[in-house]
């Protein structure tokens, strides 16, 4: 009697950790496609699905929270998505400026340089937003050996409209939006090993063994990506990808387009990861026909040749997967002028000689035969300060106001320790076709304390760089096919005034030593009785 | 009302800079000798335009100027070039009215017409006052006000005085310097008692009084401030908190800006609040010393701004020098008008020239601009120190009236003997 007791309760206490053990799911996918420039772009993403899994409510942050099984979901992450009640999370890391108007749209939109990191949390009474957001920086910085702590409130905002939630709405809380970028960040080796960590094969089988350091940081632009996004109907679903631009034409001695995965990476595939229900790679054939793929044996499907690498499949690993075209001595690049890829191209530039002020000026070109309408997100740190009133919207040297509207300006708002966030500026800007749109503005570069100066002060400041997002289409009655995400321009690096750094001492003595001559005089002055004597000769 | 030929003159001509379209304004405009971050033009704007688009323009940090400016910019006037020349032409008005009220004179009678038209020149022409005006910097308008205070208290009305100077306090903080030696001219007299000083003249019981008609007007000033900006106090912070943190360390002629560069953090505070209590501790002893004559302290205190002033332009040493022409009696007895003159000249010539290298050129760095400014400190503190010497010298006289008055006094007793004086201290 008592021994069964014994087990009932064991088995009463397992059942709750029987029933948290939910359905998970991985793919793994990589896209390769030729650009017109003799370029190289590879995606690989990976997909983990922990099927009917939703976000922690904030609220309960003070109870205990259910245990956490997972078999392929990363625990690390898992447990940082946790703690901090994150809804959905966006963390990319880029090195590089990606070429809209040679690349086209890139498969996984966050392109901007350095790193870049926005969440969705619930609001809640427990622990406020900032303060979580604060933890998650600083968990995340740890995890994927990347600055992030300083994402501090200097570099934290807001901007609800441009970064929206990708996936569901809960219904437990209103949810707020962090976001904050560092352009400076750079990218490397150590922020790779523990991207690789999160996967449920690591690199030792499936795509993932194909990610060389040494090649994907040697290439022309890299940049990898987490995404935390939790769908109603399918669970939260945790996207990992990298992104690379190879360049055959520079690495290969004869100055041939060719590639193939053994050149690109310098590795193999030399077994498939088995807990992947899909694996494939996607090569994104290009329009002339002049070019030969092999194995020649994939699924061609809209232009795509695909080739079925998980182990339920029947095909065997193909060895190598090449692409060439034997028609083709050398590569010639097309020569300019190029009309660009992407309907819109976006220059961003500050001009100015001064040290102290500069005049930031945006050109939008719209290329497409369509009047296109997009907004316009400028998150400007507060040692920039724009000055609104000198805001111009030109076409031709001519003023057309007109097209800029729906303008809001957040002027940099006071933090903790004298600090500022800094401003945010986001309008919507219609551009008629085949034209292109100047925005200018006057900006003041501030002056800083000295110890506020990094500590390599002449290089200048990494200006984040301003981003131009789709409207809504429910909002936005505009009948375009055009269908994007957000687009980045590149940073700006400024010079900031700086002052002498090795003169503090200097400086107190000096100025000190004035101040108290002119005391002294007056107060010596003052302090006389004024006399006439006689002097006797 | 009789005024001398050279201020309609020069009147005509300020009117005229403001209409024509000069061609360096945009220059003038951004230069940091002529407009400090609290009064600079652009930032005025900026403020106009954030007012314009509802968002509360304090919030920013990159904007300082009273309500009071703003509502008066948004609603009666917008910023144009003529109004600061109608206050340049005020503040001369007012120059040679205190000058008027000093010598005792009625201004429909006008004497002394060489006098008036040296006054409206230094004035009007004095370049440390003409560039900030055409840099549309506010300090124009502080500076008229002080002088309008001045005025008022000269000529024993009360309640204008104590509302301007209440105002310029309210523009500019610093200005509180200045609100003991008014409420001093206001009990007794502007008229000159250098040369015969003497214990205070007039009636202090009335100065209680006085200081609270002063704090009415002030807290009524600020309640205006309040409504104006929807019941928000960061104003106050904004505007007044930024001549005591120095959160905007954008470089200028004065002492403040590279002292608190390069000052160590945890330092900050600490000579932050000495170098506010600096500009407060002349208060006293300059009014205490110069009693007989309060004009003459208010003239030492303004002065005393021009120098050590947080967020100083050229307009400030520039009010101190013009106003230097209505105290001719001391001009003898100026120990070194020159050095101070050539100090003067030297910081004004090199100081454009080392921002620009810094600035501009990149080939100087900050320490160049630095000790162009520690020799603006200079030329300053000599004026003031010179100043003081000056006021008080005078009252000993000449060494040649002594041995007259000596031999006036004792029949001939000494006669042939040659009397010096000098001074020895008490």
């Amino acid at each position: 009697m008592r021994r069964a007791s014994v087990w009932i309760f064991l088995a009463y206490l397992c059942t709750p950790s029987f029933a948290l053990y939910r359905k998970e799911i991985y793919k793994e996918d990589l896209r390769i496609q030729s650009l017109r420039d003799g370029r190289v772009s590879t995606t690989f993403s990976f997909v983990t699905v922990l099927e009917g899994a939703g976000p922690r409510n904030p609220k309960a942050l003070g109870q205990r929270d259910e245990s956490q099984h997972y078999a392929l979901f990363p625990l690390t992450l898992g447990q940082i998505l946790r703690e901090y009640a994150i809804t959905e999370l966006h963390l990319t890391l880029n090195a590089g400026k990606w070429n809209y108007d040679n690349w086209g749209h890139p498969h996984e939109a966050e392109v901007g340089t350095g790193a870049e990191l926005w969440a969705w949390m619930g609001a809640s009474e427990v622990t406020t937003v900032d303060e979580r957001w604060s933890g998650l920086r600083n968990a995340l910085s740890g995890l994927f050996c990347a600055s992030l702590g300083s994402l501090d409130s200097r570099r934290t905002l807001s901007p609800t409209v441009a970064f929206p939630l990708s996936g569901s709405t809960p219904t437990f809380s209103p949810h707020e939006l962090r976001h904050a970028s560092l352009p400076s960040e750079n990218v490397c080796t150590e922020n790779l090993t523990p991207f690789l960590k999160l996967l449920p094969c690591k690199s030792h089988a499936g795509l993932a063994a194909l990610l060389n350091p040494q090649k994907v940081f040697d290439a022309d632009w890299h940049g990898m990506g987490v995404h935390v996004i939790w769908k109603e109907d399918t669970g939260i679903e945790l996207k990992l990808s990298l992104q690379a631009v190879f360049n055959p034409v520079r690495t290969s001695a004869g100055k041939r387009r060719d590639w193939n995965l053994q050149s690109l990476f310098d590795r193999s595939i030399e077994r498939s990861c088995p807990v992947a229900s899909s694996s494939s790679i996607t090569v994104i054939l290009p329009e002339e026909k002049d070019h030969k793929i092999t194995p020649e044996n994939p699924a061609y499907v809209d232009g795509l040749a695909i080739y079925d690498l998980s182990s339920s499949s029947n095909f065997t690993i193909p060895s190598n997967i090449a692409m060439y075209w034997p028609s083709e001595h050398s590569f010639q690049y097309p020569l300019p002028p190029l009309t660009p890829i992407t309907p819109l191209s976006v220059k961003r530039t500050i001009h100015g000689t001064t040290q102290t002020r500069g005049v930031l000026s945006v050109s939008v070109t719209n290329n497409s035969p369509q009047e296109i309408s997009v907004g316009y997100l400028e998150m400007m740190p507060a040692l920039i300060t724009m000055w609104m009133h000198t805001l111009k919207v030109e076409i031709n040297s001519q003023i057309r106001s007109d097209l800029l509207s729906e303008l809001k300006y957040h002027p940099p708002s006071p933090q903790s320790n004298d600090r500022f966030s800094p401003s945010m500026l986001q309008a919507v800007l219609t551009i008629p076709p085949k034209t292109t749109l100047k925005i200018s503005m006057e900006v003041n570069k501030a002056f800083l304390k000295y110890t506020e100066h990094p500590p390599d002060a002449m290089r200048g400041w990494d200006l984040p760089g301003a981003v131009f997002f789709p409207l809504s289409q429910l909002s936005h009655n505009i009948s375009s096919s055009y269908d994007w995400e957000r687009i980045y321009t590149p940073t700006l690096l400024v010079d900031l005034p700086t002052p002498d750094f090795s003169m503090p001492y200097n400086v107190i003595i000096l100025s000190c030593t004035l101040m108290t001559l002119i005391f002294g005089s007056i107060f010596n002055l003052l302090t006389r009785k004024w006399v006439v004597m006689e002097i006797q000769e | 009302m009789n005024t001398p030929p050279a201020f309609s003159f020069l009147v005509c001509l300020r009117l005229l800079l403001a209409v024509l379209p000069l061609p360096g304004q945009n220059l003038l405009k951004h230069d940091h000798q002529l407009s400090s971050p609290l009064t600079s033009n652009l930032r005025l704007k900026e403020g106009l335009w954030l007012l314009d688009n509802n968002i509360d323009p304090y919030t920013g940090g990159s904007f300082h100027h009273s309500p009071l400016l703003l509502s008066v910019f948004s609603t009666i006037v917008p910023p144009l070039p003529i109004i600061w020349a109608i206050s340049d032409a005020v503040g001369a008005w007012a120059l040679l009215r205190i000058w008027h009220a000093r010598q005792g004179l009625s201004f429909q009678k006008g004497t002394r017409p060489n006098v008036e038209n040296l006054i409206t020149s230094v004035y009007l022409l004095n370049p440390y006052l003409l560039l900030p005006s055409l840099a549309l910097s506010t300090s124009t308008f502080e500076n008229t006000l002080t002088l309008l205070a001045l005025m008022f208290a000269s000529q024993g009305k009360v309640s204008s005085a104590l509302l301007a100077i209440a105002f310029a306090v309210h523009l500019t903080s610093s200005s509180i310097l200045l609100l003991l030696p008014i409420l001093m001219i206001l009990v007794s007299s502007p008229v000159s008692h250098l040369a015969s000083p003497r214990p205070f003249h007039g009636n202090l019981k009335r100065i209680p009084f006085l200081f609270g008609e002063f704090t009415l007007y002030w807290l009524v000033l600020v309640g205006a401030a309040c409504i104006i900006t929807g019941g928000s106090w960061s104003w106050v912070r904004a505007s007044w908190g930024a001549t005591l943190t120095l959160p905007d360390l954008t470089p200028n002629p004065g002492l403040w800006w590279y002292f608190f560069t390069e000052m160590f953090d945890h330092f900050r505070p600490f000579f932050l609040m000495v170098f506010s209590v600096h500009l407060v501790i002349y208060i006293l002893p300059i009014c205490i010393k110069f009693q007989h004559d309060p004009l003459y302290a208010a003239f030492l205190l303004i002065g005393v701004l021009g120098t050590f002033k947080a967020y100083l332009t050229l307009a400030d040493p520039g009010l101190f020098i013009s106003m230097i022409s209505i105290f001719p009696e001391v001009h003898g007895y100026l120990r070194h008008p020159i050095i101070t003159t050539l100090l003067h000249l030297h910081a004004a010539l090199l100081l454009p020239l080392q921002h620009v290298l810094w600035v501009s050129e990149g080939r100087g760095n900050a320490n160049f601009y630095y000790a162009a400014s520690l020799v603006m400190g200079m030329a300053g503190g000599a004026g003031l120190v010179d100043a003081c010497w000056a006021g008080m010298r005078i009252a000993v006289g000449d060494a040649k009236e002594w041995v007259e008055e000596k031999v006036d006094g004792e029949k001939g007793k000494d006669e042939g003997k040659v009397v010096w004086w000098e001074v020895v201290q008490q």
